[in-house]
């Protein structure tokens, strides 16, 4: 499955890069995220709810950051296993200046298996991006008031 | 001992008349036992940890969180079983390759739903709980689903040790193709596909084993078509002795071929309750079934066929391949052997050629499913004898009547070396172009067009093998057997080895006994599905229940009703007797005894015919001499939306001929439920593999099965040409709507689209699809 998708947050893209790789703000913004935690520089260690349709369930995995250029692009890779099956992913984020703000794209592929694999695959496109939209409101959300 | 006068009130005979189930009270008052109904003291509930992934390598499975769950009895891994047989193959071919089928997976998991470790506890929720606690470290590896990927020297192996992915090839060939291709006037080819189905049962598979210490012997309860033949493997499997195994089949709630298997739950769930010295149970989820249950079908196959101008159909040249998925379970390299078998059809020409490739796959194992290789076949066959007739322009079922194999020319050897023993094509075909009214019909569909109305009328005319079948071509054993007890109070008990998962055979062997021994239909109670009860048998597939086992029930009849009248004979004091009508009966003095009577005295025993030994139970083997062959034409109305692509069907007449009929009731049902099924296939159901081996159709939002409001009204007649092979002159109908459906629901559509150019269109029949090819280059 390709995911791809662009948003645009009101602060400059040296913000936006820091804001991107704090996990605190990172906690905030993803929808479901129990905890996440910093194990090595560029690795963190996340726990996460997702529910899907009739699905849920608790999702543990690793998120890897690598090949940081900032503040114009980086490449994160998420492995995540839970009771429902697991998400593996990655790919490319780029930051761009637009007016004031920075215009986030993202463009990477991911794989669902497991029991989220066998009965919400109509779903998995759909709930993959609502929530990086979420995602992306919070971030704009925080970005506007910090 | 007296004799009375009184003539006995039972004449009526029940054979052939619509007689309603004895079943049904029980199955709609929600009173019959499944294996799910069973509770026995102590008893414990299993869960099982499946693969996730389509490959992968297992690194390490940490169980301790699972363990140190309260409730939790036992956990096991792959290493903990490795001792136990492996999963059985039932099948040999030249050259076949056959891996180990652990009943737990040792280091690799080779598809989404492959076992990795079972958790024994208290509670069926504690089970389940405790299973998703079980961490297993997955090292993924790159899997196939597609089989003709598969094949490719660049595709991952599922099975490394084995180098590729071809599990086995199989060639057969008749007569000069090679010539017949040469000589031909005109060639027609077309890649057909019979996608990946999921049978579907309404109950999925369940096992309870109870393990007695004591007398170190076990019952297993499994829901299972072939109760027999699982005690023998499972046996194997456990490394015990046969007869220290006692295999139970409750009800059953449909298999569809599903459960003519062992899987690998009846060896692991008996050895886990050895092991923890506690009966378990394992009921399967819908999830479970649809991903670790076998699936049918899954064919991909390239059908080319050559005939002169004037129609004449000189020769088949096929190549068959087949996707087994990871493994081999029972029958799976069988099934498409069954095909090739299948490919002249009813028709007369003899040169075929058939190369087909089974295909190893990341994937659960295909196996027998509704059919079994013969819907795949007869599909393919009626589409390409359709494109035939677009090519030639000639009408399909003209076609057909030229090219079919003539009433005088039986016994007929095929080309691929079956004996159709009997037959009479064209009847079947003439009922249901008469029945459906098919010149007016034309002429309705040339005014249609003319409209602008895309309507399309499709015929199938097919053929079956089945009642399966002489031992010499069956795997394990093609007999089938039967015991007729006549108790001391009259009443009649029969121990079956067939193991009906639905049919109804409580009912039409109580109609054969009732009309042989002149009893009621309630004085006769059918037992099947015990092997500590029934004496050996095969099993329920393949249309062969009534057709083997009816068989052998009746040689058993024969010898129990000789036996009834050598005791009548006794007590009557003259030679001159006849059983009929439940009362053996002298002509010349005019005196009779009852069935009644009769078996009194031979419990009693106080005088005995000569040369007799007292009571009366007869056990019969019966072997059939040869396959029946049961035939059939469906023709199948429609109209397609050209807005929607929905297809809407007008009409579905099918002409079945399975021989004689016990009970036209039980056969409608059979009809419409086989109807049901390939409908499914030609319009619905697909099981769907991604790329990474995902099964993105793993529940029923995914999976279409058809819903009652979703089928056409079924108009369901018959001819009745009696096999020669069994003394009910009975063929079997069990798949026969499934084999002949899916094709004349294609053609049918496909001549729909025929103004549009279209000449093939691959099942399921979506309405997206032809949606599609409505508007292809629209845009």
């Amino acid at each position: 499955m390709t995911v791809e998708g662009s948003h645009t947050i009101a602060v400059p893209p040296e913000r936006a890069y820091q804001l991107l790789l704090d996990p605190k703000i990172l906690a905030q913004c993803m929808p479901g995220c129990d905890e996440l935690v910093t194990t090595a520089p560029g690795e963190y260690q996340m726990k996460m709810k997702v529910t899907l349709a009739s699905l849920a369930g608790l999702f543990s995995g690793k998120v890897r950051i690598s090949d940081e250029n900032p503040p114009d692009s980086y490449r994160m890779v998420v492995d995540g296993t839970g009771k429902i099956g697991f998400v593996r992913g990655e790919g490319l984020i780029q930051l761009s200046l637009a007016g004031t703000g920075t215009l986030i794209t993202y463009k990477g592929q991911a794989q669902v298996g497991g029991t989220i694999a066998a009965v919400g695959s109509r779903l998995v496109d759909t709930t993959s991006r609502m929530m990086i939209r979420k995602f992306f409101d919070r971030l704009a959300d925080l970005a506007a008031k910090t | 001992m007296s004799t009375i006068s009184v003539p006995s009130t039972k004449t009526e005979k029940l054979v052939g008349k619509r007689v309603r189930r004895k079943e049904d009270p029980r199955l709609l008052t929600g009173t019959a036992t499944y294996v799910e109904d069973l509770k026995l003291p102590d008893l414990h509930h299993a869960a099982i940890v499946r693969s996730p992934h389509g490959a992968a390598r297992i690194n390490r499975i940490d169980t301790s969180a699972a363990k140190a769950l309260p409730g939790v009895v036992a956990v096991f891994t792959g290493a903990d079983v490795r001792d136990i047989g492996g999963v059985p193959c039932g099948v040999t071919l030249p050259g076949l390759k056959v891996p180990k089928h652990h009943v737990l997976a040792q280091n690799r998991v080779y598809y989404v739903g492959h076992a990795v470790a079972v958790v024994v506890a208290t509670d069926r929720y504690i089970a389940r709980d405790a299973a998703d606690l079980i961490e297993v470290d997955y090292d993924p590896t790159p899997a196939v689903t597609d089989p003709e990927k598969a094949m490719a020297e660049s595709s991952p192996v599922v099975h490394p040790d084995f180098g590729s992915n071809i599990a086995f090839v199989y060639e057969q060939a008749g007569g000069d193709v090679d010539t017949a291709f040469a000589e031909a006037d005109v060639v027609v080819k077309q890649r057909i596909t019979s996608q990946r189905l999921i049978p579907t049962a309404l109950e999925t598979r369940g096992v309870v084993a109870q393990w007695h210490k004591g007398e170190r012997h076990i019952t297993l309860w499994s829901s299972t078509q072939i109760p027999h033949l699982m005690r023998s493997l499972v046996a194997g499997m456990l490394g015990i002795a046969e007869n220290d195994l006692r295999v139970i089949t409750p009800e059953v709630g449909g298999g569809f071929g599903s459960k003519l298997n062992v899987y690998a739950e009846e060896a692991l769930i008996a050895w886990v309750a050895m092991n923890i010295g506690k009966p378990v149970k394992w009921i399967e989820s819908r999830r479970e079934n649809y991903m670790c249950t076998i699936h049918g079908r899954g064919h991909v196959d390239y059908y080319e066929l050559a005939a002169k101008r004037d129609g004449t159909i000189t020769g088949m040249r096929v190549k068959l391949i087949q996707d087994l998925g990871a493994y081999h379970q029972l029958l799976t390299p069988l099934i498409p052997v069954l095909s090739v078998l299948m490919l002249p059809g009813l028709y007369r020409f003899r040169n075929v050629k058939a190369e087909l490739v089974g295909v190893f796959t990341n994937a659960v194992p295909t196996d027998a499913y509704r059919g079994a290789g013969r819907p795949e076949a007869t599909h393919a066959i009626e589409r390409i004898v359709d494109m035939l007739a677009a090519e030639l322009k000639m009408d399909p079922l003209e076609l057909r009547l030229k090219n079919f194999i003539k009433n005088e020319e039986f016994p007929f050897s095929t080309a691929t070396g079956l004996l159709y023993d009997s037959g009479n094509y064209s009847a079947p075909v003439f009922k249901a172009a008469e029945i459906v009214g098919y010149k007016k019909l034309r002429e309705e569909q040339k005014a249609a067009r003319a409209e602008g109305r895309l309507m399309g009328i499709g015929v199938s005319t097919y053929g079956e093998v089945c009642a399966m079948g002489p031992s010499a071509a069956m795997p394990a054993g093609g007999w089938e057997s039967a015991t007729v007890r006549v108790e001391p109070s009259g009443k009649v008990t029969v121990l079956t080895g067939t193991s009906p998962h639905g049919q109804g055979e409580e009912t039409t062997f109580a109609q054969i006994v009732a009309d042989e021994l002149g009893v009621s239909l309630d004085d006769v109670r059918i037992v099947h599905g015990d092997t500590a009860v029934v004496q050996y048998g095969i099993g329920t597939f393949g249309s062969r229940n009534t057709a083997v086992g009816g068989a052998a029930l009746y040689e058993a009849l024969q010898e129990v009703k000789a036996k009834l009248t050598r005791f009548g004979a006794m007590m009557l004091q003259t030679d001159d007797v006849l059983y009929e009508n439940g009362c053996c009966h002298s002509p010349s003095n005019g005196k009779q005894v009852t069935l009644q009577q009769i078996s009194g005295q031979a419990y009693l025993a106080t005088k005995l015919p000569p040369q007799t030994e007292p009571g009366i139970s007869v056990t019969k083997f019966w072997e059939p001499p040869n396959f029946t062959f049961p035939f059939g034409a469906h023709i199948c109305v429609t109209e397609v939306d050209r807005d929607t692509g929905h297809i809407d069907i007008k009409r579905y007449v099918c002409v079945d001929d399975c021989g004689k009929l016990i009970n036209p009731l039980l056969v409608a049902g059979q009809v419409h439920g086989g109807v049901a099924q390939g409908l499914g296939q030609a319009l619905w159901e697909q099981a769907v593999y991604d790329d990474s081996g995902q099964l993105i159709t793993g529940e029923l939002t995914d999976y279409a099965v058809p819903k009652a409001t979703m089928m056409p009204w079924i108009e369901s007649e018959h001819t009745e040409t009696p096999s020669p092979v069994n003394p009910l002159g009975v063929k079997g109908v069990g798949e026969a709507g499934t084999i002949g459906c899916s094709p004349a629901m294609v053609n049918s559509v496909v001549d729909a689209l025929s103004p549009l150019g279209v000449k093939h269109i691959d099942m399921p029949l979506t309405s997206e699809k032809i949606w599609k090819l409505i508007h292809a280059g629209v845009n």
